[in-house]
């Protein structure tokens, strides 16, 4: 009897050709203020071959994909204090060094042509003529700028009681967030990274796609990183219910961005959105070690 | 009166002579073994035969060069296909309207490659466009100029990206994304690259004629 640890669906992602794919991900502030654009397509997508599940062994382990979803920080995080001092002293540096740009050039030149018109001895002829500069002044442009400035109003950047809200993905909107779904693993419901078993025919990052839209309630649309896992955690089954075919589970985790849109929220749906610190939390902490590896905290 | 002309000849073709006498042994160079005037005559050439002769070159031992035409067509290099592990010719194209900001992305880009051991082919900058923002007056309906926007690229080209490295390169990335930068991940053709170059319409008008 073939014992092979690493069951088919690994095998067979290394013999498939590779998904080739455009994405485009911008950070501008227009649309939602929750979530960056994404628009991402999937230029070609070979057939993968399934010759292979012949060679395939039982193996003992069932294979479960999970996704690792995360929202990323939308505004940039506030700076320390050392940072925003060296901030102010190259900000300083620069504009000691800096020469005149067009729009200050103009702004004296203008102050000059003002303070000449009124001496005396002024003679209009003298003058250059510069058509349209004389009627709009560049301290009058400024003046209208300034004035637009101040009925901008900006959007706040911290918002305390949104972020007190764990289930709301704009809650701190400078850290990057993750997906966290209340699932049922064995007897217990847990707090765990949203997973499904693996299908026969389907590649695990197909399963994890699987693990995201059949969660209940929320449509998240999510953008995959790749199709290698980026992390693994493996767990024996208790020794009472161990049997000759089941030794345990071995669950891959897929990273993904959560794309455009913001979803619907239903109040009772078993979702949280959590910083790296706050996983400690919610995650076991077997679990947790194997999944704070691959969750960048930058 | 004749005689005072024939004294300045005299005196003129003595100062000749002199002249003459002193000329000769500067021709000779005065040397170090034998400093100046001494035994020499013009034709003998004293420095090939010295043993400080030739100390200074240094050329021959550079490493020979081919040597470069002026006109070279700038060839394309290489597209590397997708195999099963890893991504081909990939282009990461860094935009936006602050170009400190975008330059800086890109070569901390460029920075974090090198760190993790991915070749970077190229790294090259497309020309920037100017974009106009024309509000409508309040009063009427002319547009006047408001503003104009430039929007600078910046382009990594990677060889290859190892498909296991890529959801953590492209994590990295998009964590450290600035504000008002866009980032944008595509495959490298060869339109690509000739949309780099500019049109020549008289090199093309006269091909057109050649072939017609």
């Amino acid at each position: 009897m073939q014992q092979k640890k690493m069951a088919a669906p690994c095998g067979r992602m290394t013999s498939r050709p590779l998904l080739q794919f455009l994405s485009r991900f911008s950070r501008s502030p227009v649309g939602n203020t929750g979530f960056r654009q994404f628009s991402s397509a999937t230029v070609c997508r070979a057939a993968f071959q399934i010759n292979e599940a012949a060679e395939r062994a039982n193996s003992p382990w069932t294979l479960v994909a999970a996704v690792y979803l995360q929202r990323l920080p939308v505004i940039s995080a506030d700076c320390s204090p050392i940072e925003q001092q060296f901030k102010q002293m190259l900000h300083q540096i620069e504009l000691e060094k800096s020469v005149l740009s067009d729009h200050e050039l103009r702004l004296l030149e203008d102050a000059e042509r003002m303070s000449r018109k009124q001496a005396d001895d002024y003679d209009s002829d003298e003058e250059d003529s510069h058509g349209d500069q004389e009627i709009m002044m560049a301290q009058d442009l400024e003046d209208i700028w300034e004035q637009k400035m101040k009925s901008f109003q900006p959007a706040p950047r911290v918002r305390a009681d949104v972020d007190k809200d764990l289930t709301s993905a704009e809650r701190c909107l400078a850290d990057s967030l993750v997906l966290l779904a209340e699932q049922e693993v064995g007897d217990e419901k847990l707090w765990l990274l949203p997973q499904t078993r693996w299908q026969e025919g389907e590649t695990l990052r197909q399963t994890a796609e699987r693990a995201l839209t059949s969660l209940p309630a929320a449509g998240f649309k999510a953008t995959f990183l790749g199709n290698a896992p980026c992390g693994v955690y493996k767990y024996k089954l208790p020794k009472a219910i161990r049997t000759e075919n089941s030794i345990g589970t071995k669950v891959f985790f897929f990273k993904a961005i959560l794309a455009d849109g913001a979803p619907p929220k239903t109040k009772k749906a078993p979702f949280l959105w959590v910083k790296k610190s706050e996983l400690q939390k919610y995650l076991k902490p077997a679990y947790m070690m194997k999944v704070e590896r691959f969750i960048l905290d930058l | 009166m004749n005689p005072v002309f024939r004294k300045v000849q005299a005196s003129v073709a003595q100062q000749a002579l002199l002249l003459n006498k002193s000329l000769t042994p500067c021709r000779v160079a005065p040397s170090i073994r034998h400093p100046v005037w001494c035994t020499h005559s013009v034709n003998e050439r004293q420095y090939k035969g010295m043993p400080t002769h030739g100390i200074g070159r240094w050329k021959y031992l550079l490493p020979k060069q081919a040597p470069r035409k002026k006109k070279d067509k700038q060839q394309m290099k290489q597209i590397m296909s997708a195999t099963d592990t890893a991504y081909g010719t990939l282009n990461v194209n860094v935009s936006g309207y602050d170009m400190t900001v975008v330059e800086h992305y890109s070569q901390y880009i460029h920075n974090f490659c090198n760190r993790l051991g991915i070749k970077v082919a190229d790294s090259y900058a497309l020309p920037t466009k100017s974009t106009e923002v024309m509000l409508m007056q309040e009063q009427g309906t002319k547009t006047y100029v408001d503003a104009v926007l430039k929007t600078h690229h910046r382009v990594i080209q990677l060889s290859t990206l190892n498909a296991a490295l890529c959801p953590v390169f492209m994590d990295v990335l998009l964590k450290n994304q600035p504000e008002g930068v866009q980032l944008s991940v595509t495959e490298h053709t060869e339109a690509d690259f000739q949309a780099r170059f500019k049109a020549r319409p008289e090199l093309e008008g006269l091909i057109a004629q050649m072939n017609q």
